[in-house]
């Protein structure tokens, strides 16, 4: 396990920075806020150049609103220790996101609790979140 | 012999004829050679594993960019300064490859192969491929070549260092910086080599010349960390690209969340 933490960090620390770069730019998102909705999951997209997993959040009225979470390309998180298996269909899920500047329903993935009560989260500052309520403390 | 089977052959030889004429020109290099020794591999240095960039450049000096060059960066710095969400559109914000040379410097790793006469780099993202042929072929003149993403690299080896002369990208890719964008002149040279007291260092230092973009050669240095435990993982950009661009190569929302 030490030496997957070690890995895994190395790793993080080279990915950390580009991968905000990689593709596209991330100026459509607001990353001076951060959002946290909870819901069920709806669809993974284990894709590149980027993962995505819907989220239908309830909404005003019994409606539901459909929110869009974008990842990094699964490259980055398979790297990182993610996988599609992390999800399914129904999971009740809350993330964390910098949103969408212009209001739009979703966001740039920060941080997750999974059903099962566990955090993964983004490289950077949202690695306290994880270390604060991993209690193995192991990056995510 | 009826006039049909006339007909057949006679623009079966024509075409047997157009055929071998560009055969005839062509040259076997070593490379593609039928008979070839792979013990030579033996002597080069090991660059096994997979390559990891560092952030950014981390040495060498500012360009000295000059006419519309100058004119195109400045204007997306005033961009910039008035919204700090601009974005200074790229050829991949549409999943497009970068080509040469900002495949060397796309954060995602990087594979060297070496075959005979020939170094294959493959670029993780976007699958993308470079070839460098190091069995002494002959550069071409680039007012001939098809300008194109990748160019036409030749290499060799000057002990464990391999030098890399590269023309005939086409112009408007990234010239490894945002917003800078070289033209049809640009003729790059790189020198890769192992760090000599960290052989999972890799050096990779740019001279860039172009006189319509810039004033005196740019020189661009880079490094990379080895990693011996992954393999390159597929990255196919078209599998789920969601976002579109507006007129003016802005990312926009996903059309299916757009609020």
């Amino acid at each position: 396990m030490r030496k997957l933490f070690s890995k895994v960090f190395l790793i993080l620390l080279a990915l950390a920075i580009p991968s905000a770069f990689a593709h596209h730019s991330f100026a459509m998102f607001d990353q001076t806020k951060k959002v946290e909705f909870t819901g069920k999951v709806s669809e993974i997209q284990w894709t590149n150049p980027h993962v995505w997993i819907m989220v239908d959040v309830p909404g005003e009225n019994e409606s539901l609103v459909t929110w869009g979470v974008e990842f990094t390309s699964k490259v980055h998180l398979t790297r990182r220790g993610f996988s599609p298996t992390m999800f399914s269909v129904g999971d009740e899920v809350t993330f964390s996101v910098s949103p969408y500047g212009d209001g739009s329903p979703g966001g740039r993935f920060f941080w997750v609790q999974l059903a099962d009560g566990s955090f993964y989260c983004d490289v950077g500052a949202a690695q306290r979140v994880c270390q604060e309520n991993n209690s193995r403390g192991e990056l995510r | 012999m009826n006039r049909f089977a006339i007909l057949h052959i006679f623009f079966l030889s024509i075409l047997l004829t157009s055929t071998s004429t560009i055969a005839q020109d062509d040259v076997i290099y070593p490379a593609n050679a039928a008979i070839v020794s792979y013990a030579d591999l033996d002597n080069l240095p090991d660059w096994r594993g997979l390559w990891f960039p560092s952030f950014g450049q981390v040495g060498g000096d500012e360009p000295k960019l000059v006419g519309e060059a100058l004119n195109i960066w400045q204007s997306h710095q005033i961009r910039l300064r008035e919204d700090p969400n601009y974005e200074i559109p790229e050829t991949t914000d549409n999943c497009e490859p970068d080509g040469f040379p900002y495949i060397m410097n796309f954060p995602y790793s990087l594979e060297f192969l070496f075959t005979p006469g020939k170094v294959t780099v493959i670029q993780e993202a976007l699958m993308q491929v470079r070839r460098i042929f190091t069995d002494g072929r002959p550069m071409p003149v680039v007012d001939e070549v098809d300008q194109n993403y990748f160019g036409y690299s030749r290499g060799y080896w000057e002990d464990d260092t391999l030098v890399v002369r590269t023309i005939g990208t086409q112009p408007g890719q990234r010239l490894v910086r945002a917003g800078i964008t070289n033209s049809k002149n640009l003729v790059t040279t790189e020198r890769l080599y192992l760090d000599d007291k960290n052989k999972d260092l890799l050096h990779l230092d740019f001279t860039f010349e172009d006189s319509d973009v810039l004033a005196e050669p740019w020189h661009v240095t880079y490094t990379y960390r080895r990693d011996r435990t992954w393999e390159q993982i597929e990255y196919i950009c078209a599998q789920n690209n969601q976002h579109a661009l507006d007129a003016e190569g802005q990312t926009l929302v996903p059309e299916n969340i757009r609020k």
